[in-house]
């Protein structure tokens, strides 16, 4: 079943995979990733043919279909499986629990049976083979096209992600306080990079989590990495020590950071950072 | 000013839960924690399931489930450690050739010295001591190893699950419930969110170890607790590949712990080979001390440049490291039962720890055996649950810890006058005294301070290492992003905070700022804690962060 707009020439390419036949309801108003429509689509072709197995690839929209269906036809769904047989013609899928160290054969006790399936859990197999392809009606219900898509949107982040840039200014405890990652933001802004933080600050609520370097945080390898107030503990050193050039500021100078920075400065952070900071922007500029 | 005026925000009701109307995952016998205890108790069911598939049917399709909290079997197990093999051997007759147990050899001989800060004297080994037919091993290992040995026997192990609350019907046990997975820091659910489940089971067997949280609550719900508390001890361990084969079992008294009976700082060190090119070293400490600098990671860095030990050392390389409480309360700290219905209690998170004579292992092996046969007992012939107690009491076990029961208590008198009160107990095998001393609980001694940080040796990183370096060597690798599962008071005195900061190997606490009342906030990195459990004992609650955390131990 292939549901969108402007999807209809996707159908046949199903043919080789092993697909008898490939249904397509293809219209404007399948257009954004809304359930509801989808939900009535299939519902409808379901009665209609009278399917007992239904089953999704799992992502955001297919469960939301999945479950919006299941209402529908007062079926049962089970989810997250990566196998499913035939056993004495009872249908079995097969779902991990407790961390994927145990299998749970799964069954159904009413019909259709429906069933989200993890992705990457089969293997696609071309073996030839053409699908009929058969056009469905697109009759929609008027409470499913209340919901309407207003504006697509990604996840914003200004600047670089600390994995893909260049340059990394990174902060940590020796900021003070959640205030001093301004420092560190500018000195970033200045060198073109993004900002990264240890997971002190991380713990102390400074900083947001998306930007932890470290053991438990991210790996990142820029050209140039800016370690300000961060005393360099191995749990930090094995997130970075992949970078070209490290420069570490810090007033201790029996940090650790110091036994594998290329560039040390032995010195007070609040003067030091806007100076390098200015001084960048001057030499840009000039 | 004592620990326990500041309790954590927790109550031993808080581990046990009504069966939820989910519905429940069924085993037959249920076993929480792979350690020794637990395992043996694991592999003795697949022994008795074989041996009568009639009773193994009422098992159920899974008859045995062992839960663990660690990253496998092995990742959260740290002892000395020299075991005496027999029960062991006893309880693998028929499964595995003896020789095939992973170790180190036997004891190759052994000595015990007493430290002043330059010199070493060697002393009489004690009788309780002596080790001769005893075995080096590393407990991590011998885990992974009889973990392998019980999934041959139709025992289901599930790893990364921890058992977060014990459920109990009608004044039964009649489970577990594990812990959810992939919450963040404020309990919201993350994207990969996976809620706990309820698991239950005919019987279930406690096997976790020291400072198990559902051990204390089960202990409280039915009344199992005996009449004294139990006190706990600090262990800080490392492995080391060393420049010179080690070829002696040595322990330590004395330096770098003062002897002053005021400062209660019971302990010593280990020394023991492991072949030719490994050795360990390990620091214990009674968590009875009372001086807030006092840092167990501390000390075993100091005591090894102690020009002895430091003549073991030089040269070599630190390749494991790990922390450990251990029970120390011995007989008189023991349950007045240990099992209650559809529960058994076993190994240390009974307390059946030998503390003269430094040994655990074989008791909590022969503990879980014993608790195997009443399990099996109770399922396959609806037999009471009590013959556990009346079992453990007829066992060497029982009569063993009897005979020491009142030497721990004696060092709280300093370390002359508890050698000379311990020295009497052993000649006259526990005859003297004659009365139960009493125990004191760990969180109830007053704090002091004095300068016993001053001494503590800067890391060099080659022969003297700091916390975070050590916890790196665990394997820690807990995701930060997870709600916090220390339960600890977090506005105390500066005092207080001291002494939880110094006391954690792991640098889980931190002094914050000082507010108006006096009182300072306690920062904690819950994510560096390798579940050690000394919290418990002075003044917190350790409860088991999502299945998966902590250290992932393999040599210690």
């Amino acid at each position: 079943m292939v549901c969108g707009s402007g999807v209809e020439s996707f159908a046949e390419s199903a043919g080789p995979f092993g697909a008898g036949a490939v249904f397509v309801a293809d219209d404007e108003r399948l257009a954004a990733p809304l359930p509801q429509p989808r939900v009535d689509v299939l519902a409808a072709l379901i009665r209609e043919e009278g399917f007992d197995i239904v089953l999704f690839a799992q992502s955001v929209l297919a469960a939301d279909v999945a479950a919006g269906l299941a209402a529908r036809l007062g079926a049962g769904l089970n989810w997250d499986l990566v196998d499913v047989a035939e056993t004495d013609e009872v249908l079995v899928g097969k779902r991990p629990a407790l961390a994927d160290s145990v299998w749970v054969d799964v069954g159904w006790t009413s019909s259709p049976r429906l069933a989200l399936f993890r992705t990457g859990a089969f293997e696609p197999v071309e073996r030839g083979g053409s699908a009929e392809v058969r056009t469905v009606d697109v009759v929609l219900e008027e409470h499913s096209l209340l919901a309407q898509l207003v504006e697509p949107a990604v996840a914003e982040q200004s600047g670089p992600s600390i994995e893909d840039a260049d340059v990394v200014v990174a902060g940590g405890r020796g900021l003070g306080g959640p205030e001093g990652f301004a420092q560190v933001e500018a000195l970033a802004d200045a060198l073109g990079g993004a900002v990264a933080a240890t997971r002190a600050v991380v713990d102390a609520g400074w900083y947001p989590y998306s930007a932890q370097v470290g053991q438990t945080g991210k790996t990142v390898s820029p050209k140039l990495y800016v370690a300000v107030g961060i005393s360099g503990a191995i749990q930090h050193k094995v997130g970075m020590q992949g970078s070209g050039t490290i420069v570490a500021i810090n007033k201790d100078p029996n940090a650790p950071i110091f036994d594998y920075a290329d560039l040390g400065v032995v010195g007070d952070l609040n003067e030091i950072v806007p100076a390098l900071t200015s001084l960048v922007g001057r030499r840009k500029s000039g | 000013m004592k620990p326990a005026d500041f309790p954590p925000p927790w109550s031993d009701g808080d581990a046990i839960a009504a069966p939820s109307d989910s519905e429940p995952i069924e085993v037959g016998v249920l076993v929480v924690g792979a350690g020794p205890a637990g395992l043996a108790a694991a592999i003795r069911l697949g022994q008795l399931a074989a041996s009568d598939p009639k009773g193994a049917a009422r098992l159920g399709e899974v008859p045995v489930a062992v839960f663990e909290k660690g990253k496998a079997p092995g990742s959260h197990l740290l002892s000395g450690a020299v075991i005496d093999p027999g029960p062991l051997q006893r309880l693998l007759e028929g499964l595995r050739d003896p020789g095939d147990m992973p170790s180190y050899g036997e004891v190759p001989g052994e000595s015990v010295l007493f430290l002043t800060a330059g010199r070493a004297v060697p002393l009489p080994i004690p009788p309780t001591m002596r080790n001769n037919g005893n075995l080096v091993v590393s407990l991590s290992r011998l885990g992974r190893w009889l973990a392998e040995i019980a999934e041959e026997a139709g025992v289901a192990i599930l790893a990364e699950t921890a058992a977060e609350k014990l459920l109990v019907e009608e004044g039964r046990v009649v489970g577990v419930r594990t812990g959810d997975k992939g919450r963040g820091r404020a309990g919201e659910e993350l994207g990969r969110f996976e809620s706990g489940s309820d698991v239950r089971a005919q019987v279930t067997i406690l096997a976790e170890g020291t400072q198990g949280h559902l051990t204390a609550a089960a202990l409280g719900r039915f009344g199992l607790a005996g009449s004294n508390p139990q006190t706990w001890a600090l262990g800080v361990k490392e492995v080391w590949k060393v420049a010179r084969p080690q070829r002696q079992v040595i322990h330590t008294l004395g330096w770098p712990l003062r002897s002053g009976a005021k400062f209660r700082e019971f302990g010593g060190s280990f020394i023991y080979p492991m072949g030719g090119e490994m050795a360990t070293i390990g620091m214990v400490v009674g968590l009875d001390y009372r001086d807030a600098e006092l840092s167990v990671h501390d000390l075993l860095q100091e005591l090894k440049t102690h020009p002895r030990i430091r003549s073991i050392f030089d040269g070599g390389e630190r390749i494991a490291w790990g922390a450990k409480t251990i029970p120390e309360g011995g007989f008189v700290a023991l349950p007045r039962k240990f099992s209650a219905p559809g529960l058994l209690v076993t190994g240390d998170a009974a307390g059946f720890v030998n503390v003269p004579a430094l040994k655990g292992i074989h008791y909590a092996v022969e503990s879980g055996r014993l608790a195997a046969e009443a399990a099996w007992a109770s399922v396959a012939r609806d037999d009471d649950l009590d013959g556990f107690d009346r079992a453990l009491r007829k066992s060497f076990l029982w009569s063993d810890l009897r005979q020491v029961r009142n030497m721990r208590q004696a060092f709280a008198r300093g370390l002359w006058r508890g050698s000379a009160l311990a020295g009497l107990a052993t000649v006259t095998k526990g005859r003297f005294p004659r009365d139960d001393r009493a125990t004191e609980r760990d969180a109830e001694q007053s704090v002091l301070t004095s300068a016993r940080s001053s001494s503590y040796p800067a890391p060099d990183g080659r022969l003297t290492f700091d916390k975070l370096s050590s916890v790196y060597l665990s394997g820690n690798r807990t995701r930060d992003d997870q709600p916090n599962h220390i339960r600890l008071a977090t506005r105390v005195p500066a005092e207080l905070a001291e002494l939880w900061s110094r006391m954690c190997p792991a640098q889980v606490y931190e002094t914050g700022v000082v507010g108006d009342d006096g009182l300072v906030e306690i920062e904690l990195s819950s994510s560096n804690c390798v579940q050690c459990g000394a919290i418990t004992a002075k003044g917190g609650r350790l409860t088991p962060p999502e299945g998966g955390s902590g250290p992932e131990y393999t040599l210690t």
